[in-house]
């Protein structure tokens, strides 16, 4: 085969031969890869030197490079290079920076928060990272709720009341939403379909007058539906009972039904399951009592559902 | 070019390299399709179709086994039984087991993605497999050994050709990986407990997971660049020595430097570090085999214009260099810090997958197949295509991910004035959708490239096949 070749054609090759025509010059070594390897090999003993490298017995050399930072009891500590006492100081250096505005928010009441434009600044900054960390997987990233999952912060209908006290504390201990079902009352087929058909005819929808006309006894009298609804249907904030008379629906997918028919399917579904799946977790063990407080701010005055009553 | 025997059918064993050969392009024709799906899904999640069995998670290891086992797999058990044999001059001492291996290895394949799909998984990446299947990997890759040490021991050439230190390394390393990072306590047919359990377990995974990358999808396929490149190029292997010097450097390094991928964990220190300074010294000695592979280029470089073979061998190893860079540097910790998690590591694999293993294997295959069916590729033009293809699409996949991994590293560190992050991860997720369906696009024209191989390589085994026997030469002669 051809030798042609200006840079080895002084080069042997090592007299084997495989296959008919495969053999191996043998050039020494490029220096540069030489030098560049032993480069490699200088950094890598600069770095053991710097950082924990080899194990040891029980130990490993711990290398020159420290960390100084406090630790929970607020005690300065020094010690060698780790990726722990590197967090340490990193979260540290995090809370102090942000103290200052926590401390704020913690001695400030409610409504002065929102008049405040430094520490409203703050409060949408951080809030907005703690609504989407803690929040948002439920009521999603604008806090506008999902239908038959989690309810909208953003507009005025409050399941459990939206004042700041309100929010605070669901936030803080959870809520846990439950209907019986049939509303725990002995009605029949026909009687939850003139119950639907009252509902709906309550939040504006042009309905069978007849069955609505049934369906008002019956929420009034053997249903028993105003033990937890009211006698007006507005619903009780105290037990988390929801206002039958608005336009908002959480559970019964209404506003995505074309025909009465289907309406009334979505809501009869309610009343003869009943619910018992609207939880939300207490957050008092995940979050602190200043990060609630923050974002009971956030949802109140940054999402801008809050209410005052 | 002196060839001994070709198409002979009593020196060699090519029946079983032609198998394996087939199966490397159907594995990779599937693999890819697979890959592109799941790189879709992740652009369009409605794809998933709310599917159980073809969601991302299940199609994700489909797709890594289907590539790496499958199309992997099978093209360096073809190139190994082929080079093996050449190189020693000796036909594979049993065809009977070289037969077990393509059988079981199959079976292997479709049992991985059936138990991925399935749901029955051990949770560990490229080890997804119940302990049933690595028993099964565990027999066919002792016939494996068995076959080629074996076969090594009765050649008639006096030394050992390069490319088989470099199987021998996979062959053994495989065998090691596979056995303990498998260990585990079975409680049914398809499910069982690790031995191992916590950071321990990780080490172990990571230990796998690294050499995985490093023997099977790094020494392995140098040992393909070792016999394809000089015997496509006609030129002597540029030098021995290097040879020498980089694969024991190689082989010694790559060990250490598994604990890598798991930095900034709950893995001590200690380990961190030496994985970090193990992986920039391994930078030259893989550096090592590009520079064997191209100098043997010399002399021959005009051999790039006219040979769309030399072409896929040579960037590859192009390819092969970037990566081999770009790996020690992600190693160091603070560039880890930024890397780690995002879409950055993803490029890298694929900078390595696409453009090294792939590519090297499509070289290596379309230099083997005339010579394995006596006869001349059906198409030399769609070669060519195949290059362009193959190169663009690595390209764009690999910068969509540079891009995507880069910004997403940025936007989760990133802070605002009152020191809180300035990005929730869902938005970071909203920013990848232009690099995601960029992404999907480079993997779909490298699949396509991947395709037309398929389909040129089925036209020359059928126009070898409707030739008289004694194939090309007699019908030329």
């Amino acid at each position: 085969m051809s030798q042609g070749n200006s840079q080895s054609s002084n080069v042997k090759t090592t007299g084997h031969v495989w296959d008919g025509d495969l053999q191996e010059l043998n050039n020494p070594l490029p220096a540069w890869w030489l030098w560049a390897f032993y480069v490699t090999i200088i950094f890598s003993v600069v770095y053991w030197v710097a950082y924990p490298a080899w194990p040891l017995g029980k130990g490993f050399t711990t290398g020159i490079a420290t960390i100084t930072y406090k630790n929970d009891k607020g005690v300065e500590k020094t010690t060698h290079w780790n990726t722990r006492a590197l967090l340490m100081k990193d979260l540290q250096d995090a809370r102090e920076s942000q103290k200052k505005y926590f401390d704020m928010v913690a001695a400030t009441p409610y409504e002065e928060i929102a008049r405040n434009p430094e520490l409203s600044n703050f409060v949408a900054s951080a809030g907005k990272v703690l609504f989407a960390d803690n929040c948002a997987a439920c009521h999603m990233s604008g806090g506008q709720g999902k239908m038959a999952f989690a309810p909208n912060l953003t507009d005025d209908d409050w399941i459990y009341g939206g004042t700041h006290d309100k929010i605070q504390a669901s936030i803080t201990l959870g809520r846990h939403g439950m209907m019986p079902a049939k509303g725990g009352a002995d009605i029949n087929e026909g009687e939850i379909e003139s119950l639907a058909n009252y509902v709906l005819s309550l939040s504006g929808e042009t309905m069978d007058a007849v069955k609505a006309k049934a369906g008002d006894e019956l929420f009034h009298g053997k249903g028993n539906c105003i033990a937890c609804h009211g006698a007006d249907a507005m619903g009780n904030k105290d037990i988390g009972a929801v206002n039958l008379t608005d336009k908002i629906w959480l559970w019964a997918d209404v506003p995505a039904q074309d025909s009465a028919d289907k309406k009334v399917a979505v809501v009869k579904a309610v009343i003869t399951s009943g619910l018992n799946k609207g939880v939300m977790p207490a957050w008092n063990s995940r979050l602190s009592a200043d990060q609630i407080k923050l974002l009971t701010v956030y949802v109140h005055d940054v999402l801008g559902g809050g209410s005052k009553k | 070019m002196a060839s001994v025997a070709i198409g002979s059918g009593e020196q060699y064993n090519y029946d079983i390299v032609r198998k394996f050969t087939i199966m490397a392009l159907i594995w990779g024709a599937v693999g890819m399709l697979v890959g592109v799906t799941i790189a879709s899904q992740l652009a369009w999640p409605y794809l998933n179709f709310d599917i159980p069995y073809i969601t991302f998670g299940r199609l994700r290891p489909v797709h890594t086994g289907a590539v790496i086992f499958g199309f992997g797999g099978s093209a360096l058990f073809a190139t190994s039984y082929y080079i093996v044999q050449r190189t020693c001059q000796a036909r594979l001492i049993s065809d009977g087991m070289a037969s077990f291996t393509f059988w079981g290895w199959q079976a292997i394949i479709v049992l991985a993605a059936l138990g991925d799909v399935m749901g029955y998984s051990q949770g560990r990446e490229y080890a997804e497999m119940e302990w049933p299947v690595d028993l099964l990997i565990t027999v066919v890759w002792v016939a494996y050994a068995i076959v080629y040490i074996g076969t090594i021991m009765k050649r008639k050439e006096p030394h050992i050709y390069v490319a088989n230190w470099f199987y021998l390394a996979f062959i053994l390393a495989t065998a090691l990986l596979h056995i303990f990072n498998n260990l585990a306590i079975p409680f049914s047919m398809t499910q069982s407990y690790p031995l191992f359990a916590g950071a321990q377990d990780a080490m172990t995974q990571w230990w796998y997971g690294h050499n995985a990358v490093g023997f099977f999808l790094t020494a392995a396929f140098l040992g393909m660049m070792y016999y394809f490149v000089p015997k496509q190029a006609g030129r002597p292997i540029y030098s021995y020595r290097l040879s020498i010097v980089h694969f024991w450097a190689l082989i010694f390094m790559y060990m250490w430097a598994g604990s890598h991928h798991l930095h900034w964990t709950a893995i001590p220190d200690w380990t961190s570090t030496l994985a970090a300074t193990f992986s920039i010294m391994l930078l030259m000695p893989s550096w090592g085999g590009m520079i064997n592979g191209i100098m043997t280029m010399s002399g021959a470089w005009d051999k790039l214009r006219t040979d769309p073979i030399m072409r896929f061998l040579i960037v590859a190893l192009s390819f092969y260099g970037m990566s081999t860079f770009e790996g020690p540097m992600m190693s160091l910790k603070d560039v880890n810090a930024l890397s780690h998690y995002t879409d950055w590591t993803v490029g890298h694999v694929h900078s390595g997958a696409l453009g090294w293993v792939a590519m090297i294997s499509f070289g290596a295959i379309y230099h083997m197949i005339p010579r394995l069916w006596d006869t001349k590729m059906h198409s030399t033009k769609l070669i060519n295509v195949h290059f362009w293809l193959a190169t663009i699409g690595t390209l764009m996949y690999i910068t969509a991910m540079w891009i995507s991994g880069i910004m997403q590293g940025l936007m989760w560190r990133a802070y605002d004035d009152f020191g809180n992050l300035q990005y929730s991860f869902a938005e970071s997720v909203a920013a990848m959708h232009p690099y995601y369906a960029m992404r999907a696009l480079g993997g779909a024209v490298f699949l396509t490239g991947m395709l037309l191989m398929l389909y040129n390589c089925f036209m020359t085994i059928r126009q070898a096949k409707s030739m008289p026997a004694g194939g090309l030469a007699a019908s030329a002669a």
